[in-house]
């Protein structure tokens, strides 16, 4: 058994994503950096994909392409990844908007993303404005049997919900907590409002404190080039950032009583419940520490 | 990491200068970082540069004169006291008064901003020599633990005469002559960095607003010399900043203190530091605290006042946002006054010293409408006041219109007037004009508008049945009354079951729910008795309630889910209560 | 009509932005997607930009590629009163051309920083680091002095220049490299006082400061 930085092994044992599919070109190594360990990874010609650590290319790492990324574990990970069932009807686009490295923990990272309550001032005329800044009851659940923590009926005003979106209209938001560095966001679609564009965030982590985000698209958008959707979202996230890099302490405290939660913040608390529940320790400030 | 050797408690963190109104300054201190703000008022705020809610360093927050805005959020900080008040995602409640950040003593003196982070008051500042006119050097930061630039301190030479003639902890003082010339302290920001921080005494000042520029260039040079060796001494600048201890952090979080507190209990000792006439038959009143900050009061709240002739009165608090030094009132002469305000009146003088509530918000004031109406009658008007300011100091759309027999019996008149062009006056209307004129101000609701009614019994009652003709939700329409004028019937007997604490009591005829709830040994707060002001309330989980009450609307009373103890009664022979 | 050829993330397109909007012009924006799409090395781009650069400035018959360029051509053509680049002053003229080329070095190594850290450019990352923290000395010093004398800018004039607006994107998106402004308090100062000049606008990563005291 290999020796890792990391010591956590609910995190050895999770897929990880390591890059976008478009993004590497085949028939090369690359390299990259998961949970402190350099890893190289290269997508050969004749199709398929392999990872190994940096100077141990004779012990392949499990490999898998999902979802438009390569993702890789240190330990045994699950026979498949969690599912976006959206992902494969034929009229979507999926795409990668961006890979941004970020510095801070990925839980901080998850939290932000399941946040509807910063729109009006970090995305201030896009997402939300003032005084618009209510976060009306909405319902969290963690299923048992998917494993998973789900937000749904989240309602917020918004100027502008998207890079289709001309005027302002209230959108309802789902969210989905998958796995414990992943999250998954439905909302009502400009192009076809009986469905739901998809937006995922997949976070790689580079360290306890240093993420690379992976963000997913799979809209139905029939009017805009690619780079304008991606444009969109990278400028959304690029607004997050310096608020994420911001907050402190980076690792995601565990604690309840270490940070002031209110209703707006019910998934968050069941997403921090959800990862003390499985005993992760990575990217997190334990409780009763 | 190395330790920090804490040292004497007083450390400088900023110069004066460095504080300047509308910016936040990040500062440090033995590895904690440190939020430092001045407001308008010219108070300088040290805080922790973290905002409660998620983290957040404070010193990208928005600094608007009165409070810090932080900036993930929104959640407002108030001035002096760092309590939160306001959490935009919730614009219906008040925040708890125990949403407040951490906030560390200040003391600014000798052109320098002083901490500490003991929580007791500790020692005293180091002495410093004192002509009046001290001048901060230019913060010089050095890559090297406080001890190591204090060694290379030993030798300074600015080319001045200077030689170092005592010496203290983290402190350095040269004289020129015999006379003080400089004092140079070490601030140890944390275990590998210090910023050097000096003083020069005795400068002699041509123009106030030039300082002596060759001197202070002089210095820092010499200065710059100084860091020069010793960083060069030490091998290269460390690129990463460190980051501050994680324990200390979640241990003082930990403290946050207890969310229930005792009903109508006067923890605030107050002097009255001015009365004035602040309208006819209005005495305004500003209590200021005998030590330390008053608690933030949030637009809408209310104190108890504990009069020396033992009664206990509720009044508005009139302060604008961030206006954390004193507890503004008006308290009006009422001709059936049962010792209340005739007390306050006639009786209380300036220098007294009261004993007050700390505030409480039964009547907040929710930020997100993009058009407020805030409708005052008499003296009505001063929690309207309070509101009117804090959507003025927000830029937020609103009205403020005002109802009062002549224009000297507006109250606060100083205070209307920078409220500018939003303050519409309504005077000498009899009680059919007062209607028609409240169906023209309340006529056009739309979504996204909200109003706010403060006055006497008759014209809210007045106000909420035109705005009810008017198309106003109920849940739209706001109100306080100062008073219940009903006749309160206390006679039936019933049983009352708290759920929460598994405990089942009579309630007599004669006793109130509220005392019967208290005799049983729970804790229950409440402010004016008498089914006015909100704070008594309780959730019910069944039963059916006889309210009695003017604090909830038609539709919270037909719903029947909560009651004010004070007053409510039951028509089922069992109430139970999420108590 | 001017065409800006611009990618909203991108430090040097920011500079450009600000001079456009602090002078009131309108423009037409052109998205040039750097990440992931490389549009840079397009064979298009690169006939407009020899050097691959962004952002591209385009008016009748001028074209730029160059950050600094931009902005001289900007003010010293749509400024009346000449503030922004008081070309015609021969001191304040090298002042601005100093600090013009201050921001370049404010690039190579606080924007280098960010590159690396946001989308992982090969950069030495901490001689970078360590050549940012020496030039914010430099900027803080001369801006702590320049508050002692009564001087808010860069240069010795009491309005805004184009030095101004070149330096402020990499100094204030410097953390996303790494680089903490928390040792340079007069560059923090200053900062706050270029998003409170009229017209600023802000871009991601930069969050617009609050309202100056009546
Ligand atoms: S983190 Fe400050 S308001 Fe949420
Ligand atoms: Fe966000």
């Amino acid at each position: 058994m290999p020796t890792f930085l990391c010591t956590d092994p609910v995190v050895l044992n999770l897929w990880h994503p390591l890059a976008a599919i478009a993004e590497t070109a085949p028939g090369r190594d690359h390299t990259t950096t998961l949970l402190e360990e350099q890893i190289a990874y290269a997508l050969p010609p004749d199709g398929g994909a392999r990872a190994w650590r940096q100077g141990a290319p004779q012990h392949p790492l499990p490999t898998l392409v999902r979802y438009g990324y390569l993702w890789t574990s240190l330990g045994t990970p699950p026979e498949d990844l969690f599912s976006i069932p959206e992902y494969d009807e034929p009229d979507r686009r999926n795409m990668n908007a961006s890979t941004i490295g970020v510095h801070v923990s990925a839980p901080r990272a998850i939290e932000n993303f399941l946040d509807m309550a910063h729109f009006p001032f970090v995305h201030t005329d896009v997402l939300g404005s003032e005084p618009h800044t209510e976060v009306v009851e909405y319902g969290v659940d963690v299923s048992a049997e998917r494993d998973e923590v789900r937000a749904t009926r989240c309602r917020m005003f918004q100027p502008k919900a998207s890079a289709s979106s001309a005027d302002g209209a209230e959108v309802e938001y789902v969210y989905r907590v998958p796995h414990p560095y992943c999250s998954v966001l439905y909302k009502t679609s400009g192009d076809d409002p009986d469905r739901q564009d998809v937006i995922a965030v997949f976070l790689q982590p580079v360290d306890q404190e240093h993420v690379r985000a992976h963000l997913l698209l799979s809209v139905l958008d029939a009017a805009h080039e690619d780079k304008e959707i991606r444009n969109f979202q990278q400028s959304i996230f690029g607004q997050d950032k310096p608020i994420l890099e911001n907050q402190f302490p980076k690792r995601l405290p565990l604690d309840p009583r270490s940070e002031t939660p209110i209703r707006a913040d019910k998934s968050a608390v069941a997403y921090r419940r959800w990862l003390s529940g499985k005993g992760i320790t990575y990217g997190v400030i334990p409780a009763g520490r | 990491m190395t330790s920090i050797q804490p040292g004497r408690a007083w450390h400088p963190v900023a110069s004066s200068g460095d504080a300047v109104v509308r910016h936040v300054f990040q500062g440090r201190l033995l590895g904690r970082e440190l939020a430092v703000w001045r407001a308008d008022d010219g108070y300088v705020n040290v805080w922790e540069n973290r905002c409660l809610h998620r983290g957040v360093r404070l010193s990208i927050a928005v600094n608007d004169g009165r409070e810090l805005k932080c900036q993930y959020h929104g959640w407002r900080y108030s001035n002096r006291t760092a309590e939160c008040t306001y959490i935009p995602a919730h614009p219906a409640d008040a925040p708890a008064r125990t949403i407040c950040n951490r906030t560390f003593a200040v003391v600014e003196r000798h052109g320098l901003v002083w901490t500490t982070l003991e929580l007791d008051r500790p020692e005293d500042l180091p002495v410093l020599p004192d002509d009046g006119r001290p001048l901060a050097l230019r913060p010089i930061t050095v890559a090297a633990p406080a001890a190591q630039v204090v060694d290379a301190l030993r030798s300074y030479d600015a080319g001045e005469d200077l030689r170092l003639a005592a010496e203290a902890e983290l402190l350095l003082r040269f004289d020129r002559g015999t006379a003080p010339g400089l004092t140079i302290l070490v601030q140890p920001s944390d275990a590998t960095t210090s910023v050097v921080r000096g003083v020069l005494h005795g400068v002699a000042v041509v123009d106030r607003d030039r300082p002596p520029l060759d001197l202070l260039r002089l210095h820092n040079r010499a200065l710059n010399r100084v860091r020069a060796r010793v960083e060069s001494d030490l091998g290269p600048l460390q690129a990463e900043q460190q980051e501050p201890e994680l324990e200390l952090l979640s241990e003082e979080l930990a403290e946050l203190p207890p969310l229930s507190r005792p009903g109508r209990s006067a923890s605030l000792r107050v002097r009255v530091e001015r009365k004035w006439p602040a309208g006819a038959d209005v005495a305004g009143f500003a209590l200021a605290p005998l030590a330390g900050h008053l608690p933030a009061a949030q637009p809408g709240a209310h104190v108890d006042v504990h009069l020396p002739n033992g009664c206990v009165r509720q009044y508005s608090v009139v302060n604008a946002p961030g206006e954390g030094d004193r507890y503004v009132l008006g308290v009006k002469r009422e001709p059936d006054s049962q010792g209340g305000s005739s007390c306050l009146h006639d009786v209380v003088r300036e220098g007294d010293v009261l004993a007050v509530s700390e505030p409480r918000n039964n009547f907040p004031l929710r930020r997100d409408a993009e058009h407020t109406l805030l409708v005052a009658g008499g003296i009505g008007a001063t929690p309207l006041l309070a509101m009117a300011q804090t959507l003025a100091h927000h830029g937020l759309d609103h009205e403020l219109h005002y109802f009062a027999q002549t224009e000297d019996h507006l109250a606060f008149r100083d205070r209307l007037a920078t409220l500018g062009g939003s303050v519409r006056r309504h005077l000498g209307l009899d009680v059919a004009a007062t209607k028609a004129r409240l169906g023209e101000i309340l006529a056009g609701y739309a979504p996204g508008r909200q109003v706010y009614l403060c006055g006497p019994g008759p014209m809210i009652e007045a106000a909420r049945e035109v705005a009810a003709q008017c198309g106003w939700p109920v849940e739209k329409v706001h109100f306080e009354y100062f008073k219940n004028a009903q006749e309160i019937d206390k006679e039936s007997s019933f049983e009352v079951a708290l759920a929460r604490s598994c405990l089942t009591v009579k309630v007599l005829a004669g006793q109130t729910i509220l005392e019967a709830v208290r005799e049983a040994g729970v804790a229950m707060p409440s402010s004016c008795e008498q089914g006015a002001c909100g704070t008594c309330l309780a959730r019910v989980i069944e039963g059916e309630p006889i309210h009695q009450d003017v604090y909830l609307n038609d539709a919270e009373k037909a719903s029947g889910e909560a009651i004010m103890t004070c007053v409510s009664r039951s028509a089922s022979p069992r109430l139970v209560l999420d108590l | 009509m001017i065409t800006l050829y611009d990618y909203e993330l991108s430090a040097d397109c920011y500079q450009a932005r600000l001079a456009l909007a602090v002078l009131g012009l309108e423009y037409s924006r052109v998205d040039v997607e750097f990440y992931p799409g490389r549009e840079h090395e397009t064979e298009w781009f690169t006939e407009l930009s020899p050097l691959q650069q962004l952002p591209v400035l385009c008016e009748e018959e001028t074209t730029l590629y160059d950050a600094p360029a931009i902005l001289v051509y900007l003010a010293s053509r749509h400024d009346p009163t000449a503030s922004w680049y008081p070309g015609g002053d021969p001191a304040l003229a090298g002042q601005v051309t100093l600090w013009l080329g201050f921001s370049r070095a404010l690039a190579g190594s606080a924007g280098a920083a960010r590159l690396h850290e946001s989308l992982g450019h090969l950069t030495d990352i901490d001689a970078a680091r360590s050549r940012a923290h020496t030039l914010l000395r430099v900027l803080d010093e001369h801006l702590w002095f320049g508050e002692q004398e009564g001087r808010d800018w860069l240069c010795a004039t009491d309005r805004p220049t184009i030095a101004d607006l070149a330096a402020f994107p990499d100094v204030a998106l410097s953390e996303e490299g790494g680089v903490s402004r928390i040792d340079y308090p007069a560059v923090r100062r200053w900062t706050d006082r270029v998003k409170r000049i009229d017209g600023f606008v802000a871009m991601s990563g930069i969050f617009p400061a609050g309202p100056v005291a009546a």
